[in-house]
């Protein structure tokens, strides 16, 4: 088989530019007379502005502009991609540690940052909230001003939404059960840590304006800069440079409508690269607090599962509810469960705006359930493995009432984590092992475009609109083209990121874009196909319905010729191009809890052989299992790439990430030296990923979405090996060394 | 970044007329791992910064002089770490220097930087006390030699005057056979700030001597000359006393995020034990 093609693992298309440095990410773009932004933020969380001096800092050298919320129009805009809460700058108040008050803009980086010391903000310090418990406090300050969701009778609280799904009747069930554990669980407050730092540009384009930014959503970005500048989407052309990693962290709009106003304002290009302190103040993951109260039967079987799920969002919404709904929406997990019972609610806070994160909301209810799973299975004398295949959905069991049924056969990728950890075998002492299962829902609606040009010479350009942050994207599009086209890998060009030239692409988040844009990007070269097959007719006069395109070759009925034998000859003395489109449309569905079933789930099984240090509390795992059903593995270096990738992700708010906030709302570990990411030294000693492929997924091929699945149940399958290896259950995160090492200690103090 | 002058002197004696000039309004400039992330962050506002490395005196070198072994003040911790005289005499203070930052801060960064700094996380201070290290200082009144002890005060501060610099440290290479190893707690595997970080050393005559650090505004040295700790043969019961003496200066900030209290003062004390178990059984094993 070449291994250009679909179930090869080429080399990557862009990653010798990636791991050279010559890729260009934002900030390594030079435009010609670019002002450098640095913003003005204040020593605190929540305060009211008194004023603003911007005097001293406008005599710096070099400054053209220092921006307050006064130059802009009024009352000054707003924007979200769920709610329009969030200001273009701090108005009247700050809400978070590191909101912008003022933003200058000088010909120098030094001097812009120099200017931006000067800037003197008068203000008044406010009380604030920072926790779960505060925040949901009726004497709390109110984090958001009602006024924004008027008629909603939350808009009293910091509660801004509360959902409600589930099926069955839990109390009627919980009555009957013969064991019901309950018990609660907390998921701390983690930032994405990309490795490229979020980086924004603007610049005047002619009656309109060009935006680049290291965005995984062009598209949803270029909508709202239109509708904030009252500019036609064709006035708004937005570059969106593969990002250095995303994560979640840069799917929606941040500060590109305030660079944007910047360079409206000054006439000039203007850019504003984050530090790593600054990303820390944009972007994080929800925490939370989970109860769950689940009932067994005594063999084992589900009786219900009542969940009980508090987020900690941020001083803007940002795509946070959504987190909450979709993340707590399939808290039960894969398993057949009677009836099942879920609340979960987005609550505002004073603290850095809250938004996707690489497992969207379901990590933080993971934790909690299959903990709790582990619990009844000890209670109940049955082994861990065994209770979750007693009560796993069968492949096309709807396990979620309304929503897509079971889509893969779950028991073999459970079966085969359990068989490379060596779930049974004796262990050696100070060991123990843990599992955990972890599922979520793909995207629930979708609409990508593509557009495939085969070139004269049968060379290829793939457009789509999805961001390539790390994930192959452009990789996997490359081969579904040389798939169905047949050119040679390094014959095709994909071409992304800018929104005058792709077509639109709803956005690059939920693992969608195999599926999603792969179908399109396949249509695409389908409906080539059909012209090549239009061509071979006409030039052999054939009927088409004789002649079949696939694999790289036109198969006539008596010979196969290469692609380009038909396209040279159909195409003629001029020359040419034949253009395909593809549309991969997946519609709302009105009346569905989350506006939509899922377009597939990610499925995997984590399984881990953890030793613990209990002098130190030390955790080293000793072997790391995962495996994911993903349907086919179109490249499988890639798909184990990702899957390494999100486990050692999940390794950090296991382990070691969290945010610290002092009295004030300010972020102790504000940085790198404090705020600890698992490094190459931190690896289990030994890592296994393995894939399960029965070609059972939406996507091209058979393929599913997988870049989340095995970060979904790192946690509860560490948690459950340190409890295994030492008695001990810990139900909050990180489980540092000293929170594993006062576990024991409290364990041994009669 | 804040405006600074920059002045690359190329004798010793003008660097110390410059340090001398300026006093604290100056910064000497090595492996600048420590400083130019300060200049950066705006958390030094130097009015000079002195650059160092073009001082012949202070080149990188480490040689073996009347039964001393001397490093220089421009030597990196990556030549501290692989130097052979260093690992046969001092083998805990070449684990120190290898667990210093990351690879690329160790092909930068100074032995001398890091006891210049004098904090109290500092990985080398341990060992260099255990090994009775001395400091070769330069300055307006010639040259002086302080021990390493009576060099470190707090985090950021030292015994140095004003006008002096550090022009090498001196390591006596050991009379006696011993067995040493340095040990640290972090929060994880890969580079980290140690919460704790220690060194012990027991030598053929029965002297145990242990360094730690993390623990307390300066790094402390502790000797027992009793023999009981160095004793092979002796009980936990035993040694417990002798260490908590040791230990009985430690303490830790409460202010810090990496670890609390409680935590280091419990690590020091399993540090402590395995430090001295892995140091007789080096020294047994020559």
């Amino acid at each position: 088989m070449r291994t250009d093609r679909i179930g090869g693992s080429p080399n990557r298309v862009g990653g010798i530019g990636r791991v050279t440095g010559s890729q260009q990410y934002v900030a390594d773009i030079r435009l010609q007379d670019v002002l450098e932004v640095k913003l003005v933020t204040l020593d605190c969380a929540r305060a009211r502005i008194i004023s603003i001096d911007t005097s001293a800092a406008e005599l710096v050298p070099g400054v053209r502009l220092v921006m307050t919320a006064a130059h802009l129009p009024q009352p000054v805009p707003r924007f979200g991609p769920q709610f329009s809460d969030r200001p273009i700058i701090a108005v009247g108040e700050t809400k978070y540690h590191g909101e912008p008050v003022a933003a200058v803009a000088a010909e120098t980086r030094d001097a812009a940052e120099e200017a931006a010391r000067l800037v003197r903000v008068e203000y008044e310090e406010l009380p604030a909230v920072f926790t779960i418990a505060a925040a949901l406090d009726p004497a709390s300050p109110l984090v958001q001003d009602p006024s924004l969701r008027a008629g909603d009778p939350l808009a009293g609280t910091n509660v801004l939404r509360e959902h409600r799904f589930g099926w069955g009747d839990v109390e009627v069930a919980a009555s009957s059960a013969d064991l019901v554990v309950e018990n609660a669980y907390t998921f701390p407050m983690v930032t994405h840590f990309a490795i490229e730092p979020h980086a924004f540009m603007a610049a005047p384009d002619g009656d309109g304006i060009a935006i680049w930014s290291s965005i995984q959503h062009p598209n949803w970005l270029q909508k709202i800069i239109s509708q904030i500048l009252g500019l036609p989407l064709a006035k708004v052309r937005v570059f969106a440079p593969d990002p250095g990693g995303g994560f979640g962290g840069k799917q929606h709009t941040k500060l590109e409508p305030l660079v944007a106003f910047m360079a409206l304002r000054t006439g000039r290009p203007v850019r504003l690269i984050l530090t790593l302190e600054e990303t820390f103040q944009a972007v994080r993951r929800t925490s939370a607090e989970v109860r769950v109260r689940t009932g067994f039967m005594s063999d084992g079987t589900l009786a219900f599962q009542d969940v009980q799920a508090n987020y900690l969002i941020g001083a803007y919404a940002d795509i946070a509810d959504r987190v909450v709904s979709k993340g707590s929406y399939p808290a039960a997990g894969p398993y057949r469960v009677p009836a099942v019972r879920i609340v979960s609610r987005s609550v505002l806070s004073h603290t850095t705006p809250a938004t996707a994160f690489r497992g969207f909301g379901n990590p933080q209810v993971n934790w909690a359930v299959e903990s709790n799973m582990d619990e009844g299975a000890r209670a109940l004398a049955i082994d861990r493995l065994e209770i979750r295949l007693r009560n796993l959905a069968r492949k096309g069991e709807a396990f979620i009432p309304v929503d897509t049924p079971a889509d893969g056969d779950w028991e073999q990728t459970v079966r085969r984590a359990a068989e490379l950890i060596g779930w049974g075998t004796p262990l050696q002492p100070g060991r123990g092992r843990g599992l955990a299962l972890g599922i979520k829902s793909g995207p629930t609606t979708g609409l990508s475009y593509a557009t495939v040009r085969l070139l004269a010479d049968g060379s290829v350009i793939v457009y789509a609109g999805t961001s390539d942050m790390g994930q192959g994207a452009r990789t996997v599009f490359a081969q579904i083209a040389a798939t169905e086209l047949g050119a040679p890998l390094d014959w095709i060009t994909v071409v992304m990121g800018d929104t005058a030239v792709v077509p639109y692409d709803q956005q690059t988040s939920a693992s969608r874009s195999t599926v999603l844009m792969g179908n399109a990007i396949l249509r695409a070269c389908q409906s080539i196909q059909a012209q090549l097959r239009t061509m071979a007719a006409r030039l052999h006069g054939l009927d088409e319905a004789d002649i079949v395109v696939e694999g790289g070759a036109v198969r006539l009925p008596d010979r196969e010729l290469p692609i380009i034998d038909v396209l040279k000859p159909g195409l003629g003395r001029l020359g040419g191009e034949l253009v395909g489109n593809g549309e991969m449309r997946k519609e709302a569905e009105p009346g569905h809890p989350l506006g939509g079933s899922a377009a597939f789930y990610e499925f995997n099984c984590t399984a881990v052989e953890a030793e613990v240090d209990e002098e130190t509390g030390d955790v080293t795992l000793v072997r790391h299992v995962t495996v994911s059903d993903v349907g086919k593995a179109l490249n499988p270096l890639q798909v184990t790439m990702q899957d390494e990738g999100a486990a050692i992700m999940g390794l950090g708010h296991t382990l070691m990430e969290h945010y610290i906030y002092d009295e004030r709302g300010r972020i102790r570990n504000l940085g790198a030296i404090d705020y600890r990411i698992p490094t190459s030294m931190d690896l289990p000693l030994e890592m296994l990923s393995a894939m399960v492929e029965n070609a059972d997924g939406p996507g091209p091929y058979g393929s599913k979405g997988m870049s989340e699945g095995a970060l979904l149940c790192v946690a509860p399958a560490v948690a459950a090996a340190v409890r295994d290896a030492t008695g001990v259950a810990i139900r909050d995160l990180p489980l540092t060394p000293e929170r594993v090492w006062r576990a024991l200690r409290d364990r041994s103090t009669p | 970044m804040h405006t600074f002058a920059y002045a690359r002197p190329a004798t010793l004696a003008e660097a110390v007329a410059l340090l001398e000039a300026h006093g604290p309004a100056a910064r000497l400039l090595a492996g600048g791992t420590d400083l130019v992330i300060r200049l950066r962050d705006g958390t030094a506002r130097p009015a000079v910064v002195i650059d160092v490395k073009q001082i012949a005196e202070l080149r990188p070198a480490i040689r073996e002089e009347n039964g001393r072994l001397v490093i220089s003040a421009g030597t990196v911790m990556t030549d501290v770490a692989s130097d052979d005289r260093v690992r046969r005499s001092f083998p805990a203070l070449a684990e120190a220097a290898a667990v210093v930052g990351s690879v690329q801060i160790r092909n930068r960064a100074t032995l001398v930087g890091n006891v210049c700094n004098a904090s109290p996380a500092a990985d080398t201070a341990p060992p260099l006390l255990v090994s009775g290290a001395t400091v070769v200082a330069e300055g307006p009144g010639g040259t002086r030699r302080i021990p390493v002890d009576g060099f470190f005060v707090r985090s950021g501060v030292t015994t140095l005057a004003r006008g002096e610099l550090v022009t090498a440290i001196e390591l006596p290479l050991p009379a006696r056979k011993l067995g040493a190893v340095h040990m640290r707690r972090t929060r994880r595997r890969g580079h980290d700030l140690a919460s704790v970080t220690l060194c012990c050393a027991v030598d053929e005559a029965g002297v145990t001597r242990l360094a730690y650090g993390s623990v307390g505004p300066r790094p402390i040295l502790m000797i027992d000359e009793s023999g009981v700790l160095a004793d092979p043969a002796g009980s936990d019961e035993a040694k417990a006393p002798i260490f908590e003496r040791m230990f009985a200066d430690a303490s830790p900030s409460p202010r810090s995020m990496r670890a609390s209290p409680e935590y280091r003062l419990a690590m020091l004390r399993v540090l402590g034990a395995r430090a001295l178990r892995t140091a007789i059984d080096r020294l047994a094993r020559g």
